[in-house]
């Protein structure tokens, strides 16, 4: 069709690329090594996430001074040290592995290959099947943008607690200052639980939370019958959700539950490499949104399941083994994600609370030191969160668009070969 | 240095000054405020100490930094407080509780502004009592209104909302100024107090300042005045401007809609008192959050409603047609009038702050227009059908001129954000609509039906093809930019795809974008589709008349569409019309030759009809028998044909007429006459020239029994 060559180049840039590549007879070789060198990317790129040995939640003290002498100075936070377990920066690194994953898996499966294959058994099933995956994967994303804008508000309520403590002599009216900031804080993070946790009760909440407003909240107060301040005034955290009744925790059910890995002849075709890639961007999403706060994810532990027996995804298990156990022991006393700056940011403003609860003025030297060690930790969140949440939403856009194009090209392939066996989802 | 120079006055300043406190209670001192330097030295106050003050402060400007300077001019004032604190000091012991409140903020506008005069001042000075004093007042106004049963702000008569700012200002600023003792121990107490009121005062400022926002909307009168025209289908042109005009006026563009005067200046008051305060923070939050509901509420209702991208994808098309028409109309509102009142609204809260409103406005904006900018992300996503192209089209138009605006709402980091995401959403339904064209090609080549239209009717596709067009084309003008751009994009892509050589095309459309408009060459090409696809279609009638017809129609229905679109006739432009036009004239000709050529021939040909002078009766009659078969047989078969274009078929029924009748005229009255009146006549002129006239003036009609029932049985 010469005619509309010059209008859908785009959509032949594809083909000549594979023309050109099918020509070479004998590809099958490469293929298989394609293939495998994939799997073993995959593979490393995922180790690297691991942390080593240290127990989760406990190597955050990595910015202090270490007792033993390590050479390398672990305050650079460089990134050949591996980042503790779901911080911000481990995430910016699994996204990384997951934009490489992504862009070695797209190379695997459209280049080089002989198109007709997409429309037989069982790319004609796995395909669309990818492809609803990664629209749900976009909603995904989406939520946990507005989760990152969430948390980053938290971040701000943090810093003028932070602040306020920061003053010499800590005064009531810095700690009540203070305390307001928190019981902000830790409302949100508990509506925001709550809201997660319960869809239904959506609207509800809403208007509750509003009317919060003008006492109330401190009737437990303290004890210095100082406290008079007006009540937290808490907003329904960030409200701009994905859609009524989306439910995070649904879609990555459903991005799971057809998620086979390929058996006896299917192992050696594009069937492995599809699923690699299902299954890399289903962990992917189902740690963001584990750890990030976000609309629904009731029972979302048991979502996500990798056989065990898997050699390429031995890291992935290790990593979903650890991220689950921690998502049982939250989820019962509701959990504002595990996000481990959030997760420290949470006790820290309990302590911090209870602190301001307690508080007499003038407080006696040891206690400001006391007091001292904790706003320094929680500047030190703050700062942490300050520098990488930007970063980190622009990822997640970044892994957005990445998917959108993907899926595109994709689709542009599956329009060239023409009619699929089973319905394309899009 | 300074310090020095002023080191050798104290002593006569003292005690001048300590005259004018006893008097203080003058009403005109009463209101000062420390930076308000009208009310510095009383007009009776010695000339000298004042002069000498003034003296200083003159050179100090000079060369010292404002902020410095701002601390020589509380020094000015300061000459009165040092015995201040010595008739304090005094007062200590019987502290009784200072009515007025007056007074002991003018003692604490003193105070601060000598606390910096000389460390050793206070060395060994306890805080003076009448800031407990101070603390005391304060702290049980701030009970009075914010205790068990709360006041509201705009329950404050104006004094009294006025004098307790002014109270809050005053306390934030001793808090201020106590605060750069915190390092003396004897401080510590009166940090604590004046922080912990100062804390309260905030407090209840907040909270109010939450309520002003939430309970003073005016919400009618944006939404329902000015509700935006209702999004017609087809009437593309109007929607743009018509969204617009409102916002020209240049009366209504200054004015804020949203809150009345008196709200927004107490919004602002309560806003500075509290960034004075140091709770810009807080302030910004209560700001941001309450502005943020209320944005949303808007959405709400203008209609807008979340889905996720995996709904839309699964939604039918009617249903997200709808949703597409409302977006659009919330995304004008929203980028013609609610964004820019958010901006106006948040410059007039924090008009001492013009960055605090920059971001505010910019980042509550932001939140909005990523939520609304969802949709289209979805939309471009979804299958790609023919029948979309016009929603589609409308997204564009309406993401395209959205985005010169965005450089007024937003901070420049947030516009290249917003840009680059609605740039990149745009060109996701450039390259859509661009596939569509494809489809239509394709559809147009892949269109084989074996049946051909009865009558030589216009074929569907014909009709199809062309509103199709016609409709676009009152897009052109994007159009020619989405396949401009694509082929930007094209060119870009291929210089990026290293792998594969795409130069030689490159250059080729390098010199194709240099020399004609893409889109004129789609729609030729589409054009061209189509006519090879009638071509094709004309082969299924064996008729060659019928061919004929079909190919006239068919082109005449083209052509009059083409006509009568200004878009697309410029684009296919006059030679093009002319080309058709001329070969609608042979297709013409050949159907007068093919149908009617054969019937003048019989009347023409006088060969046989005479032999030396003589009209050969039976080869006449025979002759009028074959006209008359003919003509029947004409008539019977074409008036089924079908000419639906009035013009086309009165043009048709007039060329035919004149071929005819004037030939059948002059055979009969040649001939007529040989004939013997009554029955042979009657027998073998079966039509009158008149009748004739008739029965062309029936063809085409697509009917033949109802015409041939109504003329003649």
């Amino acid at each position: 069709m010469p005619g509309t060559d010059n209008q859908s180049s785009f959509l032949n840039r594809i083909s000549i690329r594979r023309n050109q590549v099918v020509t070479v007879e004998n590809n099958h070789d490469q293929e298989q090594e394609d293939l495998e060198l994939f799997q073993k990317h995959v593979s490393e790129r995922l180790s690297e996430l691991l942390p080593t040995g240290t127990p989760t939640h406990n190597n955050h003290n990595n910015d202090l001074p270490p007792s033993s002498a390590s050479l390398d100075s672990p305050s650079t936070d460089s990134s050949t040290a591996i980042p503790s377990l779901l911080s911000i920066s481990w995430f910016r690194k699994l996204l990384d592995s997951f934009l490489c994953c992504e862009a070695e898996f797209k190379a695997v499966l459209l280049m080089g290959r002989d198109p007709p294959q997409f429309c037989k058994p069982p790319l004609d099933r796995l395909i669309p099947e990818l492809l609803d995956r990664s629209v749900k994967a976009l909603d995904i994303c989406n939520a946990v943008t507005q989760g990152v804008e969430l948390v980053h508000h938290w971040q701000r309520l943090g810093q003028i607690a932070v602040t306020a403590l920061n003053q010499r002599p800590i005064g009531e009216g810095q700690v009540r200052r203070a305390k307001k900031a928190l019981s902000a804080l830790l409302t949100s993070m508990m509506l925001d639980d709550k809201e997660t946790n319960n869809s239904s009760s959506h609207g509800k909440s809403a208007e509750r939370t509003w009317s919060f407003g003008r006492r109330g909240g401190n009737a437990t107060a303290a004890n210095n019958g100082n406290n008079k301040d007006r009540a937290a005034g808490s907003f329904k955290s960030l409200s701009w959700s994905v859609a009524k009744s989306w439910s995070a925790a649904k879609q990555i059910q459903s991005m799971s539950s057809n998620l086979v890995a390929p058996r006896g002849a299917e192992q050696s075709g594009l069937a492995l490499p599809v699923y690699i890639q299902s299954t890399v961007l289903v962990f992917v999403m189902w740690s963001l949104v584990a750890a990030i706060p976000c609309q629904e994810r009731t029972g979302l532990a048991t979502h996500f399941q990798v056989p065990r027996n898997l050699g390429w995804a031995q890291s992935m298990i290790s990593l979903q083994e650890k991220i689950g156990e921690e998502w049982k022991k939250k989820e019962k006393k509701g959990t504002v994600g595990l996000l481990e700056e959030v997760q420290r940011m949470e006790k820290l403003a309990l302590a911090l609370v209870e602190f301001a609860d307690s508080f007499q003025f003038p407080l006696e030297d040891e206690k400001v030191e006391e007091v001292a060690i904790q706003v320094a930790e929680m500047a030190e969140i703050c700062r942490k969160m300050e520098e990488g949440l930007v970063p980190l939403q622009l990822q997640v856009r970044e892994v957005f668009h990445r998917i959108v194009r993907s899926r595109v090209e994709v689709l542009d392939v599956l329009d060239q070969v023409g009619k699929m066996s089973s319905p394309v989802p899009y | 240095m300074d310090e020095d120079k002023e080191k050798p006055v104290p002593a006569p300043k003292k005690l001048n000054s300590f005259a004018i406190t006893n008097d203080n209670d003058d009403p005109n001192n009463s209101h000062d405020t420390t930076d308000d330097k009208d009310n510095l030295p009383p007009p009776e106050s010695t000339t000298t100490a004042a002069d000498e003050g003034d003296e200083n402060h003159d050179k100090n400007d000079v060369d010292q930094t404002p902020e410095e300077g701002d601390r020589d001019q509380i020094k000015e004032e300061g000459e009165e407080e040092k015995s201040d604190e010595i008739s304090v000091l005094k007062v200590e012991e019987p502290s009784p509780l200072p009515p007025d409140l007056g007074k002991v903020s003018e003692e604490i506008d003193q105070y601060m502004s000598t606390m910096f005069d000389d460390e050793s001042v206070h060395s060994d000075v306890h805080v003076p009592i009448f800031v407990e004093q101070f603390a005391v007042l304060v702290e049980a106004k701030i009970e009075d209104y914010d205790g068990e049963s709360p006041v509201k702000w705009t329950d404050l008569k104006d004094e009294e909302a006025e004098c307790f700012l002014e109270a809050l200002t005053r306390i934030s600023k001793l808090s201020i100024s106590l605060n750069k003792f915190s390092s003396d121990f004897k401080f510590a107490y009166s940090i604590n107090r004046i922080g912990g009121v100062l804390q309260r005062g905030m407090s209840y400022l907040e909270e109010e300042f939450k309520l002003l926002l939430e309970d003073h909307r005016i919400l009618d009168p944006e939404t329902e005045s000015k509700p935006p025209p209702p999004n017609s289908v087809s009437e593309q042109e109007g929607e743009g401007e018509e969204c617009s005009v409102p916002e020209s006026d240049p009366q209504e563009e200054d004015k804020i809609k949203e809150y009345p005067e008196e709200i927004l200046s107490n919004l602002k008051k309560l806003a500075k008192c509290m960034i004075l305060g140091g709770h810009e923070t807080e302030c910004r939050r209560v700001y941001f959050m309450t502005r943020r509901t209320a944005m949303e509420e808007s959405l709400l209702k203008m209609g807008f409603e979340k889905h996720s991208i995996d709904d839309v994808q699964k939604m039918h098309w009617e249903s997200l047609e709808r949703e597409i028409m409302t977006w659009i109309k919330v995304f004008k509102q929203c980028m013609d009038v609610q964004f820019p009142a958010e901006r106006k609204l948040c410059d007039a809260v924090f008009s001492d702050k013009p960055s605090i409103s920059a971001t505010l406005s910019s980042h509550l904006c932001r939140g909005a227009i990523i939520q609304l900018l969802n949709v289209p992300e979805a939309v471009a996503m979804t299958k790609r059908a023919a029948e979309k192209l016009f929603k589609f089209l409308d997204v564009y138009e309406t993401l395209r001129d959205a985005i010169p605006a965005m450089d007024k709402l937003f901070v420049p980091r947030t516009v290249v954000e917003i840009k680059s995401e609605t740039t990149l959403i745009k060109s996701r339904f450039g390259e859509a609509m661009v596939i569509i064209f494809c489809e239509l090609e394709n559809s147009i080549k892949a269109d084989s039906a074996k049946t051909p239209v009865p009558g030589g009717a216009v074929h569907p596709l014909t009709r199809y093809t062309m509103n199709y067009l016609k409709y676009a084309c009152e897009y052109k003008d994007t159009l020619e930019q989405v396949f401009r751009e694509h082929k930007k994009i094209e060119r870009a892509d291929s210089g990026i795809g290293s792998d594969f050589d795409y130069n030689s095309s490159q250059v080729q459309d390098q010199n194709v974008a240099e020399t004609e408009s893409p889109f004129q060459v789609q729609l030729t090409k589409v054009m061209d589709l189509l006519d090879a696809n009638l071509e094709a279609k004309s082969k299924l009638y064996k008729d060659q008349s019928l061919n004929s017809i079909f190919m006239m129609n068919n082109g005449r229905y083209i052509l009059k569409k083409v006509r009568g679109s200004p878009e697309i006739n410029s684009l296919m432009g006059d030679p093009w019309c002319r080309k058709r036009s001329s070969e609608l004239r042979t297709y013409h000709k050949n159907y007068q030759r093919e149908t009617w050529g054969r019937l003048v021939q019989c009347l023409m040909n006088h060969d046989g009809l005479t032999v030396n002078g003589k009209v050969v009766k039976p080869v006449l009659k025979e002759r009028f028998k074959n006209f008359n078969a003919i003509f029947d047989e004409i008539h019977k078969t074409q008036s089924s044909w079908v000419v639906a274009d009035d013009q086309l078929q009165s043009e048709l029924r007039v060329s035919i007429s004149n071929m005819v009748i004037p030939a059948y005229r002059a055979f009969l009255a040649r001939y007529g006459q040989t004939l013997t009146p009554g029955r042979q006549t009657e027998k073998y002129v079966k039509y009158q020239p008149e009748d004739i006239e008739t029965y062309i003036d029936d063809l085409f009609d697509g009917n033949a029994a109802a015409s041939a029932g109504r003329r003649k049985s």
